[in-house]
């Protein structure tokens, strides 16, 4: 083998060897945009479902909330009606009373 | 043959290099990438509890808003009716204390209302003005007999606040004492609501 033979074969082993470089280095690059583009899926995911769970939160708050809310309307009904009907029975003993302590008898 | 197997070596050792760099790039972005990937989910994590955490927030602020506004009306319902309720026995009280002329209580309840008057205002020649509504006049005036030597009796025509009543005073009209009903009505206001109250509600 000549040294010019020799010389070249070097330069191409060189060549080839940066190839190899440099198919690492782009193959890195891949692997970290993936990564990115994974993380930024991940992020995306979570907050959607927190999102989600937070709409349903709300809702389920507001459901629960407004039940109790009608409960009150309904206690307060039937409180009401009770109030009615004791005033009724009990009215002219209440003014009878009344009716004395102003006399103080 | 020597320089062959040497540049063979060589070829060899120069690609050799290059794979190994080769890896160590490659591993290198393998680990960041797995780093990336950590963070990126425990930035997740801490994304979500974050929204999670303003949205029980938000959830507390709307039950408190949808159930005291409600709460609130439904307290003011109760206290108006209740309101209706006292305020309607007051009425019947009212009614039923200017009607005491016609019962057989009112010359003692008077006879008291004007001893207490005249014991309140503490003087022996005391001035004492009645008036009620219907009454007979002459019956009113002849309370007069029974008072303390030295009392005045003056009967109005009309009943003494609106109700009837007593009102009690020294000569010269410096020492007045109300006794009239409107005026104990509002004395015993406190005590008035109460067994009004806890006649009806049981309060």
């Amino acid at each position: 083998m000549s040294g010019i033979e020799a010389v070249r074969k070097i330069v191409e082993t060189e060549a080839q060897a940066k190839r190899i470089v440099e198919e690492a280095k782009s193959r890195a690059q891949e692997i970290l945009a993936s990564a990115s583009e994974e993380a930024r899926k991940i992020r995306q995911a979570s907050t959607a479902e927190a999102e989600q769970r937070r709409v349903e939160m709300l809702r389920e708050t507001r459901e629960k909330a407004e039940a109790d809310a009608r409960s009150s309307d309904v206690e307060t009904d039937s409180l009401l009606e009770s109030y009615k009907k004791l005033f009724e029975n009990r009215k002219d003993a209440a003014a009878k009373k009344a009716v004395e302590l102003i006399l103080g008898n | 043959m020597k320089m062959a197997e040497s540049l063979e070596k060589l070829h060899n050792r120069i690609l050799s290099d290059a794979k190994l760099k080769a890896a160590g790039v490659v591993e290198q972005a393998e680990d960041k990438s797995k780093q990336v990937l950590d963070e990126a989910q425990a930035q997740a994590r801490r994304d979500a509890n974050d929204i999670l955490a303003k949205a029980s927030l938000e959830a507390e602020s709307i039950r408190r808003s949808i159930l005291s506004s409600r709460i609130r009306g439904n307290r003011l319902r109760i206290l108006d009716e209740k309101n209706k309720i006292v305020q309607s026995v007051l009425k019947s009280v009212e009614q039923g204390l200017s009607d005491i002329v016609d019962s057989d209580q009112f010359e003692s309840t008077l006879k008291r209302f004007v001893a207490e008057a005249v014991e309140a205002v503490g003087t022996d020649n005391a001035v004492v003005r009645i008036g009620f509504r219907n009454a007979d006049k002459k019956s009113l005036q002849s309370l007069g007999q029974s008072l303390p030597k030295g009392t005045k009796l003056l009967v109005d025509e009309t009943a003494i606040d609106d109700l009837g009543g007593v009102v009690a005073s020294d000569p010269e009209g410096k020492m007045i004492f109300n006794n009239s009903f409107r005026a104990r009505l509002e004395r015993l206001d406190n005590q008035l609501l109460t067994t009004i109250s806890s006649t009806i509600f049981g309060e």
